[in-house]
């Protein structure tokens, strides 16, 4: 039973990192001001967890890297939605909606 | 994960690794500049901002460690967790699980068992160097009705001389002999050509195998000890190699011990046994000109590497052809030599038994897995909703099939693990009640090919069982959870119900059942068959023992007749004794060669014409002991001597085949009583006798000869006493009688005539025993199995049954619904697993002796015991469908 939030909040992390890739490739920095610019600041994602995601989201085939080079030139890699991805985000999208209605229903219910 | 992604995944974890860690490095390196260089802008100096940089991503090594085992945990991750989830599971519900993983255990031990004895004998090459060269010869002489007969020595001479594709070719032939030296014992020894153990490629323990030096004329006389003779007779002592033991009163110099295991692995009806207790060389075959009728020598080729079967084939029937030309001896009818791979050879008899045998475990373990299926589909129709919540909670198809997959996996695992123990168990017994002609399964273990099968069958069973469950929830895969509980009362529509899929599962499993019991059926009236048979004799009461006579002390006939004379007079004497004679092979005693000899119609000069018959050579008062059935004339008497008229007792079919319709008696032959390999001699029949069988029934029946011994004398000889003492107190009498006339000449093997009786059918009462346990296994399975779906059935129409009864049905009625729903499955499973088992019978049709393959009986037998079965089986779930209360149902809605 504890494990329950962490899972939910992994689950969350990788949604919300497809979410940030929809419009545009972003390298890792990038991701995590991203991240903190939508949720206003609600999530601050450290790099402790943020490399671990983007690696398993890799391995899993839901994005991938090239390197490239930042505006200042500088190198770094960068992460792209693959078409598995985008699809994963959609249906992510979807169940996040799903649970986000059941657990208001089961909220309201007692 | 997509598959490519995850073979990728999988590539790179494996080979990529450095590569994957100097990217990790570069990656995380650029992330800390871009951050400092975001500090720098905002106004810090280089130094702080690095440092600011540093303190914000942490530990640089924690992050990749945590990288690392992000991926490689998402390769393992879900796996483990379904395995654990699956173990859970198991737990969860033991009982469940230990009728699950004993019934499959069962099932895998039995098969792994048989597997092991299939694995040893048939696969496994033979315990020789190269052995896949190595080919047995025959001879073919099928017109004196012997297929695969021995060979002349002047033969193997001319195979010698002749061969190009061949290494070589050695020769054996089983006999038996004395040691004389203290304590004086018969030993059952092996004639060798001093290349055999070289051409075999099988090494001695202590010493040496034969040399050529050993087989020449004039050599010191050599022998070879099996390693039984010399732990027993000689204490296990490794000083005996170059001392000289006395073997039939002269002294042989011990030259090796072979290892314990060493077996000549001959086909059984070469006649030479594999438990030879010592070797002796035959004597050099240095010229073609020894009798070609004198065919004794069981002949065994290496081919050079490289050369195939089929040429050595080739060479060996054209120098057969080629000689058969070349000698008048042969006729019209040449010389027809074949050979055939050694391996294939050996296990020749023995093939079809085992494989059917692995065939009928093989079925056992359908029905073993059907029933853990219908336990996998049960508890995953009960655990519906678990999985339609699951379902609602983002499992996709994937992961369930994953996941029942892994679970059918770890129940595989288990079941394997459980069926390698109790075939351990299975195999240890299966070798203790081996029957002698079987002597050779003890060289079954589990060994790495075993595991691997058993590994293998574990696993596919695992994963074919994963498809119960799967089957059983395929409809909840979209499901809220409240169709999920629709679908668990039955209800849910569709073409294949839950129920009606258990019911075609147990229909499966009957009719495996019924084949399993009919082939049983089959092998077991074959067996009853056999023991009902009339061999011509009858072996109660009759105690037989063997005595080689030393030639050295009975230097002349005269000598040697009145010792046996002596022995058979003194044996009458001994009290209970009704009878004693003596022949000179025991009924099917395979450890001697078997004896033929040519006989011709006299006046018939062409040695081309004669037939062959197995020829024996008998004192007087045998027949009369053992009960043989005189048909016509008179059995030998004590005036048929070595220099009274030569006379002759013949068989009824050869008697039918010369005279037909006539009487024998007084008819003249043309036999060879003294084996010079040529009708020679002729001989007056005086009486004819039904044919006794002598040899295994699946050696073919062949006409008899008998000669009075006095005029055809062999050594050894058996005697036979029919009394009415037991073994136990007859036997030092025996002993006692021997040694007072001469201690010299011991008695061997003191034996019940029906041990050899028994030991000729025991390979058959072997099979069929196992046979019956398989298909008294499977039909207790199968009977679980209607129990099972009754009891489903029962539950699943509860409210009907009360509805029924508040309607007035009598509890008659409603058992009648019960047991004849299951009645008409098991009728179903009948007539597909009658079907099935006229297809089987019909492969087992060589197994089956005295019964036809469609035997009316064998099939009736399976009916009354499914029948039994099943109404067993449905009783318990009949009487809880007749206590099923009215007002319960009524309640219920």
């Amino acid at each position: 039973m504890a494990k329950r939030p962490a899972e939910l909040l992994k689950g969350t992390l990788d949604m919300l990192i497809l979410k940030t890739l929809e419009l545009e490739p972003r390298h890792g920095l990038g991701i995590s001001d991203r991240i903190a610019q939508i949720t206003r600041g609600t999530f601050a994602v450290k790099p402790g967890s943020l490399f671990p995601a983007l690696h398993r989201l890799e391995q899993v085939g839901f994005i991938a890297a090239t390197w490239g080079a930042t505006e200042a030139g500088r190198p770094a890699k960068y992460y792209e939605l693959t078409p598995a991805g985008r699809k994963r985000l959609v249906v992510e999208q979807r169940n996040w909606a799903r649970i986000v209605l059941a657990v208001g229903q089961v909220l309201e219910a007692e | 994960m997509p598959f490519v992604a995850r073979l990728r995944s999988i590539r790179n974890l494996l080979f990529r690794k450095e590569q994957l860690e100097a990217d990790l490095d570069l990656e995380l390196k650029a992330f800390v500049e871009e951050v400092t260089a975001r500090h720098v802008a905002r106004g810090m100096t280089h130094d702080a901002a690095r440092k600011a940089a540093l303190l914000e991503v942490g530990s640089l090594d924690a992050v990749k460690d945590d990288v690392r085992r992000a991926r490689l945990g998402n390769s393992l991750e879900t796996t483990i967790g379904d395995a654990r989830y699956a173990w859970r599971g198991l737990r969860r519900a033991p009982g469940f699980a230990i009728v699950a993983i004993l019934t499959l255990g069962l099932g895998i031990g039995a098969t792994t068992a048989i597997f092991s004895v299939v694995n040893a004998l048939l696969l496994a090459d033979l315990p020789f160097r190269d052995p896949g060269r190595l080919v047995m010869v025959w001879n073919d002489v099928t017109f004196g009705g012997y297929g695969r007969g021995p060979l002349a020595a002047a033969e193997l001479y001319d195979l010698r001389q002749r061969s190009t594709v061949f290494d070589g070719f050695g020769g054996i032939w089983a006999n038996t002999t004395v040691l004389t030296d203290r304590d004086p014992e018969q030993i059952r020894i092996g004639l060798v050509t001093a290349d055999f153990f070289t051409l075999l490629g099988a090494s001695p323990a202590l010493g040496r195998v034969f040399r050529l030096e050993d087989d020449e004329e004039g050599a010191a006389p050599t022998i070879l000890l099996s390693d039984a003779l010399w732990r027993r007779r000689f204490g296990g002592d490794v000083s005996i190699v170059g001392r000289t033991v006395e073997v039939d009163h002269g002294r042989s110099t011990v030259i090796g011990v072979m290892p314990a295991g060493f077996r000549p692995m001959l086909p059984t009806d070469s006649n030479v046994p594999d438990d030879l207790q010592a070797w002796l060389p035959l004597g050099a075959i240095r010229s073609g000109t020894a009798p070609r009728g004198q065919r004794f020598l069981r002949v065994v080729g290496r081919m050079k590497p490289g050369v195939t079967l089929g040429a050595a084939q080739k060479e060996i029937a054209s120098i057969g052809e080629q000689t058969g030309r070349e000698h008048a001896f042969y006729g019209p009818a040449g010389l027809k030599l074949y050979g055939v791979g050694l391996h294939a050879e050996s296990v020749r008899e023995t093939r079809p038994t085992l494989l059917a045998l692995l065939a009928g475990v093989g079925l056992l373990l359908v029905v073993a897995c059907v029933n853990v299926a219908g336990l996998l589909a049960a508890r995953a129709a009960a655990r519906t909703r678990e999985t339609a919540v699951r379902i609602a909670l983002g499992a996709g198809t994937g992961r369930l099939l994953r996941q029942y997959a892994i679970e059918g996996l770890v129940l595989g695992a288990f079941g394997g693990l459980a069926g390698l123990f109790i075939g351990r168990v299975g195999l240890a017994a299966l070798i203790a009640l081996r029957p002698s002609t079987l002597g050779r399964i003890d060289r079954a273990t589990l060994d790495p090919t075993v595991l691997a099968f058993t590994a293998g069958v574990a696993l596919t069973w695992g994963l074919l069982l994963s498809l119960a469950p799967l089957a059983e929830i395929r409809g909840v895969t979209s499901a809220s959870p409240s169709s999920a509980r629709r679908s668990m009362r039955g209800l849910r529509p569709g073409l294949l119900t839950p129920y009606s899929r258990r019911a075609a599962l147990v229909v499966c499993q009957v009719a495996v059942s019924v084949v399993l019991l009919v082939a049983a059926g089959l092998l077991g009236r074959a067996f009853l068959m056999l023991v009902r048979s009339d061999p011509g004799f009858s072996s109660a009461g009759i105690v037989t023992f063997r005595v080689a006579q030393n030639w050295a002390r009975f230097d002349s006939p005269e000598k040697v007749i009145a010792f046996t004379r002596e022995l058979r007079a003194r044996l009458a004497l001994l009290p209970g004794v009704t009878g004693a004679g003596a022949i000179s092979h025991l009924p099917y005693d395979d450890g001697l060669p078997n004896w033929g000899t040519p006989y011709l119609d006299e006046g018939d000069n062409n040695p081309a014409n004669a037939g062959t018959a197995d020829t024996r050579s008998v004192m007087p008062g045998f027949f009369e002991a053992v009960g043989a059935t005189l048909v016509e004339g008179r059995f030998f008497v004590e005036a048929d001597a070595m220099n009274a008229l030569p006379v002759t007792i013949v068989d009824d079919r050869l008697a039918k085949r010369m005279w037909p319709g006539q009487s024998a008696i007084g008819k003249r032959l043309v036999g060879d009583p003294r084996t010079t390999g040529l009708p020679q001699q002729t001989v007056t029949v005086v009486g004819v006798v039904r044919h006794l069988r002598h040899r295994r029934p699946a050696i073919e029946v062949r006409e008899q000869l008998y000669y009075p011994f006095e005029q055809a004398p062999r050594n050894p000889m058996a005697y036979v006493v029919r009394s009415d003492l037991d073994i136990g107190r007859l036997a030092p009498l025996i002993r006692q009688t021997l040694a007072a006339i001469d201690p010299g000449s011991p008695a061997a093997d003191i034996r019940p005539l029906n041990d050899y009786v028994d030991s000729a059918r025991a390979a058959r009462r072997f099979a069929a025993v196992l046979a019956a346990a398989f298909a008294a296994a499977a039909l207790g399975l199968a009977a679980i199995g209607v129990y099972g779906v009754a009891a489903y059935g029962v539950a699943l129409r509860r409210r009907e049954l009360g509805v029924r009864i508040a309607l007035g049905a009598t509890r008659r009625r409603i058992l009648g619904l019960v047991v004849g729903e299951s009645t008409r499955l098991a009728a179903a499973g009948l007539g597909i697993g009658l079907l099935g088992a006229a297809a089987a019978a019909v492969s087992l049709r060589t197994q089956l002796y005295g019964v036809t393959a469609f035997d009316p009986i064998s099939y009736g037998v399976a009916i009354p015991s499914l029948a039994a079965a099943v109404i067993v089986a449905a009783w318990l779930p009949a009487r809880r469908a007749m206590r099923v209360s009215p007002l319960e149902s009524l309640r219920a809605e």
